[in-house]
């Protein structure tokens, strides 16, 4: 009675070769590639450890190794302090304002990290950085008092833009943790502070561990700031190294992907242990989800403080980056804000980016890939969430897996195994922009099915019965029941892949080409150019173009979904 | 039994839960017929595989083994490979939870099982409009579902599962998540309602007043097995196994030995630890075998001087009595047995007083001592 192929089949099973080929393929071809004397299809092509012992015998390979280490543990601590303060004072304590610290504290999220860190460097640059100066002016000193150029520079830079994530993971914590557990270790007759050594942090413990290791592992991976703070600095980590010998002529692929095997093994321990941590976590029913009342709590007089030393934070962390980029892009040339500047404040910057040649291209490629693979993302991982979620189909566990495999890909070594890939499959599109569409789908893969299995655990499993038992069938009860009830999850996931897509940097740096040029791709070529003025103006355009994006998805999720 | 139609039938119906060493058997050669037009429930406490079984029907749970048929046309039967998706199915359904969609309105929801068939605009409209008007929603067409109260959402559900006409509407427990007034009052709303449709309704529900109730035949399941089968009187006043007489209602049991199994008019004895009583024999007990006799509180008539010319009389002391308005619950020790036994309120019952119990023998119902997994034909039916 049942067709084989039928719709339903059909997509399940073409949904989860996709997944395959996404996650899977471009692992094997890494390794494959690594063992490579040199790219298929070329004369002399032959198995070797030649790449490995190269890498690892290469006499600043330890100093590398050494250089990502604290390159990572540094901004996974200095981030994980400020978000996890941040987190605390606005979801536990009676600080004031504590509404508008939520919302500061996300700002930077919408920042692309190539900006953030061009905004950094224009303050700390030891020559022209904007609070370098003011200090020097105001103490009378000789030399500037900060070196964004070294790794203190490069870790406080990077912790500034992770910390929104922190502040994110641990204000959950917080909120979902079950307070009548505190307050009966207080009617017991303990202290506050003895409650909350006691009490409290072991039960956030699993939770702050799993923030450290999430930031870590974006310690290890990223690419912004090593690249346009350590690479002057001379401060080596894998992501560069790995982006300097493919950029290097003629590029050594086999090296890059050595490299990328190193970096794509302590990645993945790093998530290993993370999911390992977290499965412990959601056995222990403290965090339920369930709207428990967080019990706040008094801080007397300190609550100015801690209200002043958010706003100082926030001062330090979204304004001055903000007002840096906002004043640089509309200055006719780079200088530090006069009375004298003020009065030439122009639109130039705007309308060289406007008619800059390749500005169309990428503003056109930049949107189709942000809104491309927003979309596939979402519809593919909306079909395997349902297939993970609902159905009791063999293999189903090995497709979750396999679809959250890219998490632990740093996008640099992704863009090596695809280089990889695509030069050794017959598939002819390297160099195209569909290249970067697919590494995109991979590599936001796992966002999607985090975000469309949430929201499918919460369907009511009656809900995609009643459509069956009123005659739908598969395709039609996916469409019209499960898609509209699950449209909640797929905006959110849909806004936050739309807007990593448009500043996706180091997977599109190893695989655009002239025509496949992005906008993050443009904003580092004229940062690499001096062009100060124009790279923030271009910037400013991206985050505008963010904003809207965000604003429409949710308009038009409103519209077809349940209103939230 | 030939010239009878039945709509629904379900032969040595197997389903498993679960794999290797979690595997539980859920429902172990569940045969049943179900009439035409009849109202037709599944009773049993939770985990007896009553909505396990409707879900097989539904088709949303693919049994392991045995064959369901629907207006002679088989559903699924393990042996041929046949397994029609719930889609296709001449079903309707109205969920435990209703599953009413949150992103549609009244009108969307109930149109959909004729939307997705795309008929024709006027059709749906027709059809949808006649069917809100027996369910008593006319003129709500365009409320958004989230709007609806508990009531009204379960309307929505009925008028959805009866909106293109099927063959068999298949209730789970649509009362449960009702509070207990309009649970009541919805009890005679489906009753008329199914009459009026006149379709055939499988009921799944673990209420036992909710099925003697609304039913028209009751199958009393327990531990994935079919106990027995019978109209809501037939299962209240003679039920046939000691699990139905415990399930549905209260009552009492001694245990005693069958002397006699008795004949058509003549009522059988028992030897018990209160004497010797007569009782009407259950279908399988056998002379000398162990049997347990069961009485329902409100049949045990209260004497307070030996009465005369009466059998079954044993002698008690009233242990405790609660005044219930319309009754007086009493405890009612008879040795070491205690008996729970309903009497009017305006006989007076004191604790510590001595009374005489008369349990008259058409009331007192001889069932199988040991309830054996698994039943025979005789119990079958009506």
């Amino acid at each position: 009675m049942i067709r084989f192929f039928n719709s339903q089949t059909l997509i399940l099973i073409g949904c989860s070769l996709f997944v395959l080929y996404l996650a899977g393929i471009p692992l094997v071809m890494l390794l494959y590639g690594s063992v490579r004397s040199a790219p298929i299809g070329e004369p002399g092509a032959a198995y070797t450890a030649q790449n490995y012992v190269k890498a690892y015998f290469d006499r600043d390979f330890y100093l590398l190794f050494w250089n990502s280490l604290k390159f990572a543990f540094g901004s996974t601590v200095v981030s994980f302090v400020i978000g996890t303060y941040l987190a605390w004072i606005s979801e536990r304590t009676n600080t004031p304002f504590k509404k508008v610290f939520v919302i500061m504290a996300l700002i930077p999220f919408i920042i692309p990290g190539i900006l953030s860190t061009i905004a950094w460097i224009l303050l700390l640059s030891p020559k022209i950085g904007l609070i370098n100066l003011a200090i020097k002016g105001i103490l009378g000193l000789e030399s500037a008092p900060f070196n964004i150029y070294t790794m203190g520079g490069m870790v406080w830079a990077e912790a500034i833009h992770l910390y929104p994530l922190v502040f994110l993971l641990m204000s959950a914590a917080f909120r979902n943790m079950d307070t009548s557990l505190e307050e009966a270790s207080l009617s017991a007759g303990s202290s506050t502070f003895e409650t909350f050594r006691r009490i409290t942090l072991p039960l956030m413990r699993p939770a702050m561990f799993s923030a450290l290791l999430i930031m870590f592992v974006r310690g290890m991976e990223a690419f912004e700031v090593p690249a346009l703070v350590g690479v002057p600095a001379r401060i080596s980590v894998f992501t560069t190294k790995i982006f300097l010998a493919i950029h290097q002529f003629p590029s050594d692929f086999g090296l890059a992907g050595a490299y990328a095997v190193t970096l794509l093994v302590i990645s993945t321990v790093g998530v290993l242990v993370y999911q390992k941590v977290t499965r412990r976590e959601e056995k222990y029913a403290t965090v339920t989800g369930k709207g428990y009342r967080p019990r706040v709590i008094d801080l007397g007089p300190w609550k100015y403080v801690t209200c002043a030393s958010a706003f100082a934070i926030f001062f330090l962390a979204v304004v001055l980056p903000v007002f840096i980029l906002l004043w640089s892009s509309f200055i006719p040339y780079y200088g530090v804000p006069s009375w004298e500047l003020v009065g030439k404040l122009t639109l130039a910057n705007y309308k060289y980016i406007m008619s800059y040649p390749l500005a169309l291209t990428a503003f056109k490629n930049s949107f189709y890939l942000s809104v491309g693979s927003a979309t596939l993302v979402m519809l593919l991982t909306s079909v395997i969430a349902w297939i993970t979620v609902k159905s009791k189909l063999p293999g189903r566990i090995f497709l979750d897996n396999m679809a959250f495999i890219p998490i632990a890909m740093p996008g640099i070594v992704l863009g090596v195994s695809l280089i990889w890939v695509y030069l050794t499959l017959p598939i002819p599109i390297y160099g195209t922009i569909w290249v970067l569409l697919l590494a995109y789908i991979t590599k936001f893969m796992p966002y999607g099915i985090r975000a469309a299995s949430a929201s499918m655990i919460q369907i009511n499993k009656e809900l995609e019965e009643a459509s069956l038992a009123s005659g739908g069938t598969w395709f039609q009860t996916f469409k019209k029941v499960i898609l509209p009830l699950l449209m909640p999850g797929f905006v959110a996931g849909w806004i936050y892949i739309s807007i990593i897509s448009l500043r996706e940097l180091s997977t599109s740096i190893l695989l655009y080409s002239y025509d496949s040029t992005v906008l993050s791709i443009m904003a580092f070529d004229l940062w690499e150019g001096g062009q100060y003025t124009y790279v923030t103006a271009l910037g400013v355009l991206m985050v505008l173009l963010l904003v809207a994006m965000a604003y429409v998805a949710r308009q038009l999720g409103a519209k077809i979904g349940i209103a939230e | 039994m030939a010239e009878k139609n039945f709509m629904v039938k379900i032969e040595s119906l197997e389903k498993y839960f679960g794999e290797d060493v979690e595997r539980v058997h859920v429902l172990k050669g569940v045969s049943l017929e179900i009439p035409e037009g009849s109202l037709y429930t599944f009773l049993g406490p939770s985990g007896c595989g009553k909505t396990t079984t409707l879900r097989c029907v539904a088709g949303l749970e693919r049994p392991e083994g045995g064959r369901i048929s629907i207006d002679g046309k088989a559903v699924f039967a393990s042996g041929e490979r046949v397994y029609v998706p719930t889609n296709k199915r001449p079903i309707g359904m109205v969920f435990q939870s209703y599953a009413i969609w949150p992103h549609m309105t009244v009108f969307e929801n109930v149109a959909y099982p004729l939307t997705i068939q795309r008929r024709p605009k006027s059709e749906i409209r027709r059809k949808v409009e006649d069917v809100l008007k027996i369910v008593g929603l006319h003129g709500l067409e365009d409320r958004p579902a989230p709007k609806l109260s508990g009531g009204q959402q379960q309307r929505v559900a009925f008028a959805r599962a009866l909106v293109n006409e099927p063959k068999v509407m298949l209730l789970d427990e649509p009362l449960s998540n009702l509070d207990a007034k309009l649970r009541v009052q919805m009890r005679f709303e489906i009753k008329a309602l199914q009459r009026r449709v006149n379709i055939t309704t499988i009921f799944v529900t673990h209420d036992q007043s909710e099925a003697l109730a609304i039913s028209d035949q009751i199958a009393v399941m327990h531990a994935g097995r079919l106990i027995e089968v019978g109209t809501p009187h037939q299962l209240y006043s003679r039920p046939k196994r000691k699990f139905t007489a415990t399930f549905l209602g209260l009552t009492n049991l001694i245990e005693g030995k069958v002397l006699d199994l008795g004949a058509d008019s003549r009522p059988g004895k028992i030897e018990t630890a209160k004497g010797v009583l007569s009782f009407i024999p259950a279908a399988g007990l056998a002379k000398g075998q162990p049997a347990v006799l069961s009485i329902r509180p409100e049949h045990i008539q209260v004497h307070k001087q030996q009465p005369q010319g009466l059998e079954n009389v044993v002698e008690g002391t009233i242990k405790e009595a609660i005044f219930m308005g319309d009754a007086y619950h009493c405890q009612i020790a008879v040795g070491d047995l205690l008996l729970a036994v309903h009497t009017h309120p305006f006989l007076s019952m004191n604790p510590g007083e001595k009374v005489y119990l008369h349990l008259d023998p058409q009331s007192c119902n001889g069932l199988p001592a040991e309830d054996v997994e698994g039943m025979d034909e005789s119990m079958l039916g009506v």
